[in-house]
């Protein structure tokens, strides 16, 4: 798939999730929803597999999502797995979640830990790595317990490393 | 063809040789026959002596064997001497007879034929078997002498030849020598070049030996300290998961959160 059509879908989610009106929260939930199917490799399979009738995998994206997101959230999930792109459906959000965030002036900061950072921590952090980086950046923390301990952020390209992980295989290399 | 010819030649000869020697031994006899038949004739045996002297007695007017039986009575009457010696100078000739003849000095009889016959038997011989022989033994030693041509011109080429063969032989010789000389260089240096080749490929198995056994002794130290290196960080990485509880996860959340703010 290429990166036109990646675009062409991220932008239109964009576009449905700014007529809804709250992007933000739509924004964490696609965020969510994205690193759930980059964790299950099952999940990813099943979605993008056009043997399997585009409703059924459809109704499989409603019933998993069924209250755990908007209404809106999961008729965009649905509605991008239906056109037979379930195989692109992480690439597609994590674009739409870049373009939502630019649209509101702001860089996407994924940032994995160990435990879940409370909204105190998410908020220091944010202008934290505001102004360590001079970018107005919104937060997307992914629960990762392969970092161990400690952190780890990345802005784009740039990558802000602290986890525990990282200093064990320092460690390793040294040997 | 030619030695058929010189065989029968060769045969012919002896024949003629012994007809002639034949003719020249009947010649011989012949010679002593009548040469020897005067000599018998002269009176020479004792009794034909003995009678001789009787019919030569003479005594008393009286001749032969009546003298003698005269010349007997008168000796034996003694009277007269003279007729006594008679009787004994007659009785030495008698004895005369009887004595053998010189076995040195032949009579003279024998040795007037002996003579006639030997000149006669010379002249013959000089005449007819002297230059027979001459040239039988002319032709002999020309024989020979072709012989001994034929021999030596044979001889020579026997030398030739075996000088030849010499020749060829000691060229033969050389050449084995020479041969034997490539060969035993070819065998000392096949077997320099296969002692030599021989050392490389142990030099060269020594080395990846050396080279295979410090490999293995690498690895086995690289081996080890991964092993080592791996149970040295899965211990830290296990105490240091069994370490890490909430509130040490909060510190070091803090503890990022403020690295990155004291970044500009």
């Amino acid at each position: 798939m290429s990166a036109e059509v990646v675009s062409s879908y991220a932008e239109a989610l964009v576009a449905v999730v700014q007529a809804e009106g709250d992007l933000a929260a739509t924004e964490d939930e696609l965020f969510a929803v994205a690193q759930a199917l980059a964790g299950s490799d099952e999940l990813r399979e099943v979605l993008a597999d056009r043997r399997i009738p585009a409703a059924r995998r459809q109704q499989i994206v409603e019933d998993l999502l069924e209250g755990q997101a908007a209404e809106a959230t999961v008729a965009l999930v649905s509605m991008v797995v239906g056109a037979g792109r379930g195989g692109d459906l992480v690439r597609i959000i994590e674009a739409a979640v870049e373009r939502s965030a630019g649209l509101r002036n702001k860089a996407v900061a994924e940032v994995r830990s160990a435990i879940a950072l409370s909204d105190d921590q998410q908020r220091r952090l944010a202008e934290a790595l505001q102004q360590a980086t001079g970018k107005d950046v919104t937060v997307k923390v992914i629960v990762d317990p392969t970092v161990m301990g400690g952190l780890v952020t990345r802005i784009g390209d740039e990558v802000i490393d602290g986890s525990v992980r990282t200093r064990i295989n320092q460690l390793r290399e040294a040997f | 063809m030619t030695a058929r010819i010189q065989d029968g030649g060769r045969a012919r000869r002896p024949s003629r040789l012994r007809r002639r020697a034949f003719a020249g031994a009947l010649i011989l006899l012949a010679a002593l026959w009548f040469g020897a038949s005067p000599v018998a004739a002269a009176g020479e045996t004792p009794g034909a002596c003995v009678a001789e002297k009787v019919e030569a007695l003479n005594f008393g007017g009286r001749h032969g064997g009546e003298a003698l039986a005269i010349l007997k009575e008168t000796a034996a009457t003694g009277v007269d001497v003279g007729a006594e010696d008679k009787l004994k100078s007659f009785e030495k000739k008698l004895e005369g007879c009887l004595e053998a003849p010189n076995p040195i000095i032949p009579e003279v009889t024998e040795i007037i034929w002996g003579g006639i016959a030997f000149v006669v038997l010379f002249a013959l011989m000089q005449w007819k078997l002297f230059p027979a022989v001459k040239r039988g033994m002319d032709r002999r030693a020309e024989k020979i002498r072709d012989d001994l041509d034929a021999a030596e011109t044979a001889r020579t080429e026997a030398l030739e030849v075996k000088a030849g063969y010499e020749a060829e032989l000691a060229d033969a010789r050389a050449e084995a020598g020479r041969i034997v000389d490539a060969a035993r260089a070819d065998a000392e240096q096949v077997r320099a070049e296969l002692i030599a080749r021989a050392e490389t490929e142990a030099d060269e198995l020594r080395q990846r030996s050396d080279l295979d056994v410090e490999a293995a002794k690498r690895q086995a130290l690289a081996d080890l300290q991964s092993e080592v290196e791996a149970i040295v960080i899965g211990a830290a990485e296990t105490v240091i998961g069994r370490n890490l509880d909430h509130d040490t996860q909060v510190q070091l959340i803090e503890s990022y959160i403020d690295d990155v703010g004291s970044q500009n």
